[in-house]
């Protein structure tokens, strides 16, 4: 009896500002089998309520109280049951309650069961929940969606998104809301751009911060998130939280709100043309997921997440999964597992929200390896992330859902939980991120091993799930969907790559080439082809839009085969197409005026020139000698490769060479280059100085 | 019936927001900012009953306890004053029926002189009928095949659904004939539906929500990919 007393003190102690234990006849005396410890600690939109672990229980239900504002208790309610499966760690049981009014006074209790057998209550818990967050008296802070205003009653309109996102861009120097570019049907797809003090101006100069995005609402069905991402934008910018403001002093805050402002409008889950926007952000043929992919090749954002909701109520709170598809590099796939796994499931446990993999359940065929996806699509772009769902229904672990308002606000706030532990995620790991993401850029530029069309990585359930349910499918390539000895480019007919298209909305179509250029893929115009050589950061994509087995492709592209991967002894010179693979070079090599050289994964001793050549990709390779690259019509790629001896690239036209991954030893030097070299935040190791255009590179 | 409902923080009816919410964003910003403090007090509720002014609105049926009651917005004394078209925008669970009504431009002919009886079917009830596909369909690309749709589910003049169950059968705008019975607290139709949340009174209308789809439209929930 005084352990209970003494434990119900501490826990007034420990959280004296958000709940009080209130003396009751049930804590004088505590009685078998009484869950013990009861803590609630308010978050934004959910209150986390911890107890202590009762040996031998089989789950626990947890129980709210309402209160009048005159302090009169309203019927208590079963919001909440806690199973196993729920959280890595057992032995300190969460939840997550959520659901109810922001700002309501409620009262909370849990008890075990055994079997089926209900135990004894705990000792009660109250306190007033957490209000919609911002002072209501200070401007901008003050600032509430039409959801937030109608208690959920309404989502927030598209023009009271544009009135609210302007609002904060004109209230919050943090805050910069860009127009990405317009639906089918002419709405605005804006972008929140959030820095502390400011945002950089530009998109060059965003990616230079490592920037991270949400994407919000891609099925207009599914709403949730983006009420989620509304209200986390009001968050950053006006809060005063010195973290928050230290992470977003570092970093750049993508919040794309509505990507399917047509879909939203009509509530449907594809876009105005029926088509659904999440299998499309490879083939890009909407306008919708075409701008997305150029705010994507401009932005360049290194981690992202995908809200979306879910059908399934057995499952997780918050379902999350990786970019599985096997094209992904590895470390892009094991960061965004540690995001998921190492991060959100362990926070989840402390936070009470369960997190879990999607499409934990029986013969449930989702979370596959589709590259139109943009969870995969993004990873084969090297970017950590992972897909989150909201799942539609309470299910039999919140069963108190049949109320829509009480429904929509459980989703919205736990996606909102998601996106700033997100947040935090990532300014507490970006070396880690930046590392994978420099190591999958080079990786893929390097053009080495098989490509998969289709085919995932396996994900395992962890922890154990619940009976009836299951890890994600397999998922595994089957032999027809391997391509064992990828091609060192493919080759595009002028109709293939300008040739008009008809898998578009009449008006808004786009050609091979507008979407090859929206991806950011570097292409050398031969004669009257066009090259796409495989050695590039997107290495993985291409082959699925551009092969002849892709299972969605683009266009057949014909497969271009190395020319050369045995030994060469003497001089090389290049004229037309010439590609090296594996190759070694015993002398020097000389690339003419017009002609076209791609090296992967070769060793070349002598001093490589080439003087107005078509183009010239070189990746993974060592040198032993200069390399000299001056007046190219088309794209320059320098991705990990080691030189002993100086680099020069110097006047090519029209594309930005990409000096990435390499180390000099030697010189580096760049000048007359029309746009300037990029390195896509992939630092060079250069021995010697570094000047011109590619002085910080 | 037990009130499981608290009125919230700020919850005052904000009957300026959803009326000028298509205005322009110049409007609706001003429009934002004004009404971020709570105004008006809680109104009493006592259950099911919402009381506006002196006109008093019972709805009754399981569902109406799960609906937005009392002082939140959306609660059916909110409703009275509103077009057919605007309430249905209120009550949270016909998202889908409210979608439809748009796609099909038949708002006006919700406030058709005479009076309209609509018998909404629920989000829940959409999607045990059609795959999202289907639904995709309906409202991108078939919108006549959804105005027949709709009909199915419009009764002329603004009918109590006791009305309707003394009438015992009802013919809806569609030319369907639908048997009316007795289910309690509401009614059964067409021996398939059942009124979940009945007698919303707003201008010109009584909407009565119900848990089936009518008509007769093929199911095609079953080919439901489940692919989010």
């Amino acid at each position: 009896m005084f352990s209970a007393l003494l434990a119900a003190a501490l826990v007034a102690t420990a959280v004296p500002a958000q709940a009080q234990v209130q003396p009751s006849a049930a804590q004088q005396q505590a009685e078998p089998n009484q869950v013990q410890g009861l803590t609630v600690v308010q978050g934004d939109g959910y209150a986390t309520l911890a107890w202590t672990q009762l040996a031998g229980a089989t789950d626990y239900q947890i129980e709210r109280t309402p209160y009048a504002e005159d302090g009169t208790p309203g019927a208590p309610v079963i919001v909440g049951v806690w199973r196993p499966n729920r959280q890595i760690n057992n032995t300190e049981p969460t939840f997550a309650d959520a659901g109810f009014v922001p700002g309501n006074r409620f009262q909370w209790r849990v008890r075990a069961r055994f079997g089926t057998e209900a135990q004894p209550y705990s000792a009660p818990v109250s306190g007033t929940t957490k209000a919609h967050w911002g002072d209501p008296a200070t401007p901008g802070e003050n600032l509430r969606t039409q959801w937030e205003n109608t208690l959920g009653a309404q989502y927030t309109s598209d023009v009271n998104e544009y009135a609210y996102t302007a609002a904060i861009d004109e209230a919050s120097d943090r805050v910069r809301v860009v127009e990405i570019g317009r639906t089918v049907q002419d709405r605005p797809i804006n972008m929140l751009v959030i820095g502390y003090p400011k945002p950089p101006a530009t998109p060059e100069a965003v990616a230079a911060t490592n920037p991270l995005m949400v994407n919000c609402n891609v099925h207009g069905n599914e709403p949730g998130d983006r009420e989620a991402c509304l209200i986390m934008a009001r968050q950053l910018a006006f809060t005063k939280d010195s973290k928050t403001l230290d992470l977003l002093s570092k970093t750049t805050m993508l919040i794309v709100p509505t990507l399917n402002g047509d879909g939203r409008a009509a509530n449907t889950r594809g876009n105005s043309t029926g088509q659904d926007l999440n299998r499309d952000h490879s083939l890009i043929r909407q306008p919708e997921t075409r701008f997305l992919a150029e705010m994507v090749r401009d932005y360049r954002p290194i981690a992202g997440y995908d809200g979306h909701e879910y059908g399934n109520t057995n499952t997780g709170d918050l379902p999350m999964l990786p970019p599985r598809h096997q094209n992904v590099a590895q470390g892009i796939f094991d960061e965004s597992q540690k995001m998921i796994e190492g991060h959100m499931y362990g926070q989840g446990a402390k936070d009470g929200w369960w997190a879990c993999p999607y499409g934990c359940t029986s013969n449930a065929n989702v979370g596959l390896s589709e590259e139109t996806i943009l969870r995969n699509t993004l990873g084969l772009k090297n970017v950590v992330n992972s897909l989150l769902e909201l799942r539609s229904s309470g299910g039999p672990t919140r069963p108190d859902e049949s109320n829509t308002a009480n429904n929509r606000r459980r989703k919205t706030y736990s996606a909102l939980w998601t996106f700033n532990e997100f947040f935090k995620y990532h300014g507490a790991s970006v070396g880690d991120i930046t590392r994978a993401r420099a190591e999958a850029i080079t990786s893929q530029s390097a053009n080495e091993g098989r490509i998969v069309f289709r085919g995932s990585r396996k994900i395992e359930a962890y922890p154990a799930p619940h009976p009836g349910e299951a890890p994600p499918p397999v998922d595994a390539p089957t032999s027809e969907r391997i391509l064992q000895q990828p091609p060192c480019a493919y080759k595009l007919t002028e109709e293939q790559y300008h040739g008009e298209r008809t898998d578009g909305p009449a008006g808004k179509r786009t050609t091979a080439a507008q979407r090859i250029a929206a991806h950011g893929w570097k292409v050398i115009k031969v004669g009257d082809a066009y090259l796409v050589p495989l050695s590039q950061p997107q290495r993985g994509l291409i082959p699925l839009l551009l092969d002849e087995q892709a299972v969605e492709g683009l266009v057949a592209g014909e497969r271009i085969a190395p020319t050369l991967t045995g030994t060469h002894n003497g001089p090389l010179v290049v004229s037309g197409v010439a590609c090296l693979d594996g190759a070694t070079v015993r002398g020097p090599i000389q690339v003419r005026p017009g002609a076209t050289l791609i090296v992967n994964g070769s060793s070349i001793n002598g001093p490589v020139n080439a003087a107005g050549a078509a183009g010239f990709v070189m990746t993974d390779s060592r040198v032993n000698g200069p390399v000299f690259v001056a007046g190219t019509q088309g794209p320059v790629v320098l991705v990990g490769n080691e030189v002993t001896g100086p680099v020069n690239a110097t006047g090519s036209k029209g594309v930005a060479p990409l000096v990435a991954g390499n180390t000099v030893n030697g010189p580096l030097s760049c000048t007359g280059n029309s746009p300037e070299p990029s390195n896509l935040e992939v630092a060079n190791s250069v021995r010697g100085p570094k000047s011109g255009q590619c002085a910080l590179l | 019936m037990p009130d499981t409902l608290t009125p919230g923080l700020c919850s005052g009816p904000l009957p300026r927001v959803a009326r000028r919410r298509r205005a322009v964003a110049g409007a609706a910003l001003a429009l934002l900012l004004a009404v971020t403090a709570c105004t008006g007090s809680p109104e009493q509720r006592s259950g099911a009953t919402d009381r506006t002014g002196d006109a008093p609105v019972a709805v009754s049926g399981p569902l109406c306890e799960a609906l937005p009651s009392g002082a939140e917005p959306g609660s059916p004394g909110s409703l009275v004053d509103r077009s057919p078209d605007q309430a249905l925008a209120w009550i949270p669970v016909l998202t889908t029926f409210e979608a439809a009504v748009r796609a099909t431009g038949m708002a006006a002919e919700l406030s058709a002189a005479g009076g309209l009886t609509i018998l909404a079917p629920t989000d829940d009830a959409f999607r045990a009928k059609f795959s999202t596909a289907n639904l995709d369909h309906l409202l991108l690309k078939d919108t006549e095949t959804l105005r027949g749709l709709l009909k199915e589910h419009l009764l002329g003049g603004a009918r109590p659904v006791a009305e309707l169950v003394a009438a015992g059968s009802v013919t809806t705008l569609a030319g369907t004939t639908l048997a009316v019975t007795a289910a309690e607290p509401g009614a059964r139709l067409a021996d398939r539906a059942e009124t979940v949340c009945a007698d919303y009174r707003v201008t010109g209308a009584r909407i009565h929500v119900i848990n089936k789809v009518l008509g007769s439209l093929p199911d095609t929930a079953h080919e439901e990919e489940n692919h989010h």
